[in-house]
């Protein structure tokens, strides 16, 4: 009964905090302002300067128009591109010699050498406009403002994708400024079908959010259910797309990912042309994909860069070792303490053998080295690159050799270890592997103490929560469950591109046929001449 | 989301309550890999087993190298024997004497002394097909004299001796019985068995004496479940013949009306029995059909001349037609019908045979035989001509 009641107790306690959250926000939104700009110059600037109080970044250059009207330029300095202002905006604004043009808002707007200038009469597009780097000029006489496109900041240059390298293929990589991004998809799609709204989230990041499709191939309910999904997220801050995809994600208890992350351009484009929504994120190179299924996870965009024979080679052999990677050390701990009898004779004394020192019950040193591997692979993200080497040659040696030769461990252990270590590293997508890592565990503790009898409890338990999760309300597991024969084609094997003639059906009714389905080898004679 | 936690909870933790219970390390187990059981004088058995030592092979827990000195004839096995009313019995008390528990499922071999042999296998055998651990694919032996120092002998190649025995029948040299073989045959309406018949290689000269290995000599007939007499090495030859089981085989005949002999090997076969009642009279009909290469020509024959062929496959006719004669003969003699003819007649005469059901072994040693074999020469070999003979001595025609 004492039991019981904690637990009701511990239910209250959840639901206070939650009353406390909603409290909280309703503040952050409040103190947004939503005045529009007065006509008078002084009160705007005076304004201005009380939002951007100790604010030593912004800055404010006062001047005067051609010699007469006080005006202000407000930028925040490194945002900004400084040269611009001074060639395109200060110098020929200030001007004493030249008449002063009349109108001046028609001469601002339309004869200024600037890129992008816009009207904003409200105090919080201003601020909008300055927090993201376009100067905001204001004068006497004129209510509006004018934010002019100058926006300039420091960005890391396109690289390599670091998580998804590829032998063939395009070798660029998002990086972490949006535009940049959202370019690099619109320069692989030039179709204007490619549609990217955008929103901003985070009371205090605003973060530039925005959701790419293609008109015509993306159900627009999907598109409409992302949006209102990305809309309800109330936080201060994102600082990466895991934000989101926690957020907006369908099961978030679930170790398997419902939306999958890629930093490539080109496995974005072909998710988009597949009819799926990208959702890119400023401030990370990773862009989202929702609606995904399983089998997403474990495609290489390095599979349709190859011969399509390879590439079916190189998918069978990844559905091979992503079991092993789940199973292999559980087998081998079932099999040592209940099955003895399943393995030939040659291989259980040489086993035998292998473990007639080590003071371990298998479970014990498989979790033992297994823990140990992981700890290794995680420290060897995080350390600093001078150490990196150290480390790897000590996990070695640890690991591999004194370990063994100290008797602690058995060496069949030791290459079951490696074997899986390896396979998780097979999964294309890292988070992917992440899921299969993480199950190994409970697998192995099933399998040392139910035996293979408990592997198969957990396989069947993984398989029903596999076929219970969907993905923006795609069944996680299509085409596999629901069957789907005709798309098949792109899991149980690559097929040729000529065969690829309809896209996987997601949610709607929309585009079905990819391309037309004569174009495979010999094509008809007289087809080529019409 | 309360409940379903708690539930989780609780059945999470449930398989930690079953404390393993079953749970077996391997460095528990006394992996038995050969077994023999032996008659004592005073009614009871003997029963032997060869437990595996693990840290006898220097695997990876022994450290680097594992030293020259392991080499050939390491002791890699032990032999525990206890005596006892019956398997189980001598099993029990044979388990005082081993710290580990005894494990049968990876024990392939098993071996009945002759005198048990003789006496009847039926309780022993029991146990080993009712206990789950034994496998029903192990092999079964029956050795010559005492079946014990078949375990004890240490072979220099292999690493205990009834890898031997295993890697042996494997060549299909001798018959391969395998224990539910055995039991087919026993519970079979002819109910006779054979089982293959070892004995001990005696050493050669400067090895010790234990390094003697066993090895198949011929074959053991039983007649219920008790040994009535043996087949020679070539009656068995010619029993494998009769049970379609020839495998890499070698021939040598000897053509009429030339010196010397030709070999012939491998040699492949294909065997039919087709029983017959003709007019009442109850006849067999052996369908041989099979095919050589030659290895070896000691004859002045030119083989790639269709006639001395035909000569040489006549002589090959004629050895089969001998050899398997001479082994139906023996079985007939016996009077046990250990290749399940009277199976292949009750299929075909259900009616028939189910009238003379009772007196089978009598009408088995009657049977009349036919053998009609079809023996072709199909290769010779990278040579036409007998090699280191000059033209004149080759008869070519």
């Amino acid at each position: 009964m004492g039991g019981l009641s904690l637990i009701r107790n511990v239910g209250k306690l959840l639901r206070k905090t939650k009353e406390k959250k909603s409290l909280i926000q309703s503040n952050y939104q409040d103190s947004k302002p939503a005045d529009a700009l007065d006509a008078n110059f002084n009160l705007n600037v005076e304004t201005l300067r009380s939002v951007y109080d100790n604010c030593s970044d912004v800055m404010f250059r006062s001047f005067l128009l051609f010699g007469k009207t006080r005006a202000m330029l407000i930028y925040i300095e490194g945002l900004s591109d400084v040269e611009g202002i001074e060639e395109y905006v200060l110098s020929p604004l200030m001007q004493e010699s030249s008449k002063e043009p009349q109108p001046l808002n028609e001469f601002i707007e339309h004869k200024m050498p600037v890129p992008k200038v816009v009207k904003v009469n409200m105090l919080a597009d201003c601020i909008e406009s300055i927090s993201s780097g376009n100067p905001i000029l204001l004068y006497e006489g004129e209510s509006d403002g004018f934010s002019l496109g100058l926006s300039k900041w420091e960005k890391r240059a396109i690289e390599e994708p670091m998580a998804e390298g590829g032998v063939r293929g395009s070798r660029e990589g998002f990086i972490e400024s949006l535009e940049v991004n959202t370019s690099q998809l619109r320069r692989i799609i030039k179709s204007p079908a490619l549609k990217i709204q955008s929103m901003k989230i985070g009371t205090y990041t605003r973060t530039n959010v925005s959701i790419a499709y293609i008109d015509g191939l993306a159900d627009k309910t999907l598109i409409e259910e992302i949006t209102t999904r990305l809309e309800r997220i109330k936080i201060d801050g994102i600082l990466e797309s895991e934000y989101i995809e926690e957020m907006i994600e369908d099961n978030p208890y679930s170790p398997f990912p419902q939306i999958m992350t890629t930093e490539r351009p080109d496995v974005a484009c072909s998710c988009l042309l597949e009819g799926r929504a990208v959702i890119l994120v400023e401030g990370t190179p990773f862009t989202l994909i929702a609606p995904i299924s399983f089998f997403s996870l474990i495609q290489s965009q390095e599979d349709y860069a190859q011969r399509f024979m390879a590439g079916t080679f190189i998918r069978w052999l990844r559905f091979i070792f992503m079991g092993l990677s789940l199973l292999l050390p559980s087998l081998y701990v079932a099999i040592l303490t209940f099955h003895h009898e399943a393995v030939p004779t040659a291989l259980l004394l040489s086993s035998a053998a292998s473990r007639e020192s080590v003071p371990f019950p298998a479970i014990v040193e498989a979790l033992a080295m297994e823990i140990t591997f992981e700890a290794l692979r995680e420290a060897g993200v995080r350390l600093p690159k001078q150490v990196g080497s150290a480390v790897s040659i000590v996990g070695a040696l640890v690991i591999g050799q004194a370990s063994v030769q100290a008797g602690l461990v058995s060496a069949p252990m030791v290459i079951v270890v490696a074997i899986t270590g390896i396979a998780s590293f097979m999964m294309p997508r890292y988070i992917a592997g992440i899921a299969f890592r993480m199950l190994r565990f409970p697998m192995m503790l099933l399998a040392g103490t139910l035996g293979l009898l408990g592997i198969m409890m957990g396989i069947i338990a993984i398989v029903i929560h596999l076929c219970s999760l969907r993905s923006f309300g795609v069944p996680y597991l299509t085409p596999l469950a629901p069957l789907k024969g005709q798309e098949l084609k792109d899991v149980l094997w690559r097929a040729p591109w000529w065969m690829m003639d309809t896209r996987p059906r997601l949610t709607g009714d929309s585009n079905v046929y990819r391309q037309s389905s004569e174009q495979g080898p010999n094509p008809k004679r007289g087809s080529e001449t019409e | 989301m309360k409940s379903v936690l708690l539930l989780l909870g609780i059945s999470g933790t449930t398989p930690f309550l079953s404390g393993c219970w079953d749970r077996t390390e391997i460095t528990d187990l006394a992996i038995v890999t050969a077994a023999a059981i032996d008659k004592k004088d005073n009614n009871q058995i003997e029963l032997s087993i060869q437990v595996f030592i693990p840290s006898s092979i220097s695997g990876g827990g022994g450290g680097q190298g594992g030293g020259s000195s392991q080499g050939g004839g390491a002791v890699t096995t032990l032999v525990r024997y206890e005596n006892g009313s019956n398997i189980s019995d001598a099993l029990s008390k044979l388990q005082s004497k081993l710290p580990r528990k005894v494990f049968w499922g990876h024990c392939k071999i098993f071996v009945f002394g002759e005198k048990l042999a003789k006496e009847g296998i039926q309780e022993q055998l029991d146990f080993l097909l009712r206990h789950p651990q034994p496998r029903e694919k192990a092999n079964v032996y029956v050795s010559k004299g005492k079946a014990k120092p078949i375990l004890e002998s240490l072979p220099p190649l292999e690493n205990y001796s009834g890898e031997v025995l295993r890697e042996l029948s494997d060549l299909h040299i001798g018959m391969l019985v395998t224990m539910q073989d055995l039991d087919e045959m026993l519970t079979g309406i002819p109910q006779a068995a054979a089982l293959p018949f070892v004995k001990i290689l005696p050493p050669g000269k400067g090895q010790t004496k234990l390094q003697g290995i066993p090895y198949i000599v011929g074959t053991a007939v039983f007649k219920k479940d008790k040994m009535t007499g043996m087949m020679t090495e070539k009656e068995t030859r010619g029993l494998l013949w009769l049970r379609d089981e020839v495998e890499s085989y070698t021939v040598t005949i000897k053509p009429k009306g030339v010196k010397g002999k030709i070999s012939l090997s491998p040699v492949s076969a294909k065997v039919k029995i087709i029983p017959q009642i003709i007019n009442g009279k109850w006849k067999l009909l052996v369908r041989v059909n099979t095919d050589g290469s030659v290895i070896q020509n000691g004859t002045n024959l030119n083989l790639s001349n269709p006639k001395s062929l035909k000569a040489a496959e006549r002589a090959y006719q004629k050895d089969i037609e001998k050899r398997i004669e001479m082994a139906f003969l023996n079985t007939q003699h016996k009077k046990a019908d250990i290749l399940g003819l009277g199976k292949d007649f009750y299929r075909k005469y259900p009616k028939q045979f189910n009238k003379i059901e009772n007196q089978w072994n009598e009408v088995f040693s009657e049977l009349e035989v036919e053998v009609d074999v079809a023996a072709h020469i199909r290769r010779q070999g990278y040579i036409n001509k007998p090699a280191g003979l000059s033209e004149e001595e080759v008869k070519d025609k």
